[in-house]
């Protein structure tokens, strides 16, 4: 039962307790999976406007853009103007608590902004941002 | 050689472990990977409509900082035209004439989404968050 002391090490098997660690990481992980909201992409890429006093949008769910012809695309598909109310309403009912947040092209005409934004609002959403780009 | 019929059925008490190596690396892809995407997109914008503001339909009684935007993309304040880098100017000096007044953008429809950002920008820098977007139809 003489152990030694100071330079002795001893070489005993050091074996993490890997249940607890499971259950750390299964724990992390649910946690991530339950709140992660995937976010669907408009579809096309568009020139944003140039800003500086632009805020980073946190909960940004539904992406819709326009692009310099005044296209609607909205999950990767074109859209007709007046098919976005629903599709936004549909969209909201799968994430209530995201944003919509539009990726006007700098070309693209007010009136089709309007269209966007008047849709959103007979769709029950009033959280509404334009995409620009920062700095 | 001659193995009994009933070995068949007999089952070896082995011990099943799971092998927690593979398992493990599964779970540490997945984890990172939902760690990443969940905090990933961010898009910078403005908003249309800020949560402590009230949303109003119609415009409040006192004088509002009216910006006018032709087809052409001129900015019109006061029926003067306006250079888009002295619409910050103006807008701070209309709002420290009137500081409860907000800005009421009337865009033409065929006017540039670049232009209205830029206004919004503009009164943002100067310090007015209210903005609103006249509605054509009224």
């Amino acid at each position: 039962m003489r152990k030694k002391h100071g330079l002795g090490v001893e070489e005993e098997e050091n074996e993490i307790n890997l249940t607890p660690m499971l259950d750390v990481v299964f724990i992390m992980l649910i946690f991530f999976i339950v709140t992660a909201t995937f976010i669907k992409e408009a579809g096309i890429q568009v020139e944003r406007p140039d800003t500086v006093t632009a805020d980073t949008q946190d909960d940004a769910s539904i992406l819709i853009a326009i692009s310099a012809s005044d296209e609607i695309w909205i999950d990767r598909k074109k859209r007709d103007p007046r098919a976005v109310r629903s599709v936004i309403a549909q969209l909201h009912a799968e994430n209530p608590k995201g944003s919509i947040v539009i990726q006007a092209d700098e070309e693209s005409t007010h009136e089709t902004l309007v269209i966007v934004m008047e849709a959103a609002k007979g769709a029950g959403v009033t959280n509404v941002a334009i995409a620009s780009d920062d700095g | 050689m001659s193995r009994h019929h009933l070995d068949d059925i007999h089952f070896d008490e082995e011990e099943n472990e799971i092998n927690l190596t593979p398992m493990l690396d599964v779970v540490f892809i997945m984890l990172i990977f939902f760690i990443v995407t969940a905090s990933f997109i961010k898009e910078a914008g403005i908003d249309v409509n800020r949560p402590d503001a009230p949303v109003t339909e119609s415009k409040p009684e006192d004088a509002n900082i009216l910006i006018m935007i032709s087809a052409n993309d001129e900015i019109f304040i006061d029926r003067r035209l306006i250079d888009p880098r002295a619409v910050r100017a103006n807008i701070e000096r209309l709002h420290a004439e009137n500081p409860k007044g907000s800005v009421v953008i009337q865009a033409d429809m065929k006017s540039s989404n670049k232009m209205l950002v830029e206004v919004m920008d503009s009164s943002r820098s100067a310090g007015v968050y209210s903005i609103s977007i006249a509605d054509r139809g009224n």
